[in-house]
């Protein structure tokens, strides 16, 4: 194992919470998720040597990991499953640990019905990324990324409204 | 239900428990697993694409004997084989093969120059259109690979009647509605074949990546 691998794995490692969000949100069976986890792993290695120095870890890997999900992932499993998180959500009283546990399986839920690059738009706005990280991840210019937001906004609500 | 606000559940987000799920040992091991993704999917069969049809050019134009076989369909058409026919017909078939090595060696490069430019640290919008640039090359590729079997056809068939008028060889009806409707039939076979495939192969692919990038221009497009 080079000093390099050991390096590598060690900031994956560190920084996985990322990743497993990602994973999370562009898939709907656990293998995906692994699978997905996987790739983006693989793909950060493979740009780590242009990475190096060049922007802050979570503005690369953000990118790496969004561009991944989005653009090269193959899922294996088609159907959509959704009832654990119905199930999880009316499993009754939960103390207050489980009710933020409860708000975002919420969240994962109504977010993961979006298209994938709203998906994307919600998850880094959630994440305090600013709009010019946004945008530029994307593609889209800033205005135009806020104005989204604002729209996903509402349309968020109104997925919450119906399904929590 | 309180009213839902997105920015009330930030916090919740970023505080959100993410059990780690592997250590240092498994993802050392993921670097040494291959990968599988649509642009590796693409390219592999890609690669085989242009493999078989430069395999074929090459057969045709080295070791094949299929200027034997036009000849002897013009002798069933009644043309008298002759050393002059055969140098036209031998001159006409290297040209044709010529065009052809010369458009796949053309494709090759391209394709491959498109494939490095795809780089995973490009915004998304950008990433997008380097895969279907990339994927383009390859239809391009096969939109060639049509043209030419028509315009071959087509110089093929100019020269048989261009023979036949020469030799003063008057088909007759049936044979020559035999001849024309076999060309057309085979011509348009072999299109809708083709089509077929690549719908079939790439057509997934393309319509996610394509509702994607339809997604983002109408973001961008739709500023208040």
């Amino acid at each position: 194992m080079s000093a390099k691998e050991q390096e590598f794995s060690k900031l994956i490692k560190d920084n996985q919470g990322l990743i497993i969000k990602v994973s999370r949100l562009y898939t709907n069976s656990l293998e995906d998720e692994q699978d997905l986890f996987q790739e983006i792993v693989l793909q950060l290695w493979r740009s780590y040597d242009s990475f190096k120095g060049q922007s802050k870890i979570s503005t690369w890997m953000y990118r790496v990991a969004l561009n991944t999900a989005i653009t090269l992932f193959r899922k294996k499993t088609k159907s959509p499953q959704t009832d654990e998180l119905m199930d999880f959500h009316h499993s009754g009283y939960m103390e207050d640990d489980d009710e933020k546990q409860q708000q975002v399986s919420l969240l994962y839920k109504v977010v993961k019905m979006l298209p994938q690059v709203e998906r994307a738009i919600v998850m880094m706005y959630l994440d305090d990324l600013p709009y010019r990280d946004i945008s530029e991840n994307l593609g889209i210019t800033e205005v135009n990324a806020r104005v989204k937001m604002n729209r996903l906004k509402k349309t968020l609500k109104e997925l919450m409204e119906k399904h929590a | 239900m309180p009213e839902f606000d997105l920015d009330s559940f930030k916090k919740t987000w970023q505080e959100q428990k993410v059990q780690p799920k592997y250590n240092s040992t498994e993802i050392e091991a993921m670097l040494n697993k291959s990968s599988r993704n649509y642009v590796k999917y693409i390219l592999w069969i890609s690669i085989a694409e242009f493999l078989i049809i430069l395999g074929m050019n090459i057969y045709y134009s080295f070791l094949g004997d299929d200027s034997n076989s036009f000849i002897k369909i013009l002798g069933k058409l009644g043309v008298q084989n002759s050393t002059d026919l055969r140098t036209s017909f031998g001159n006409l078939y290297l040209v044709l093969k010529t065009i052809s090595l010369i458009i796949t060696a053309f494709f090759v490069v391209r394709f491959y120059r498109n494939y490095r430019k795809i780089n995973i640290e490009s915004n998304l919008k950008k990433l997008i259109l380097q895969i279907i640039r990339f994927k383009k090359t390859v239809n391009l590729f096969i939109l060639a690979n049509i043209l030419l079997l028509i315009v071959f056809t087509g110089v093929l068939t100019v020269f048989t009647f261009t023979v036949l008028s020469q030799q003063n060889i008057h088909l007759t009806h049936p044979t020559l509605i035999g001849f024309v409707v076999g060309i057309i039939v085979m011509t348009i076979l072999s299109i809708v074949l083709i089509w077929i495939y690549y719908r079939v192969v790439y057509g997934i692919i393309l319509k996610r990546l394509g509702k994607n990038l339809g997604e983002l221009q109408k973001i961008d497009s739709q500023q208040e």
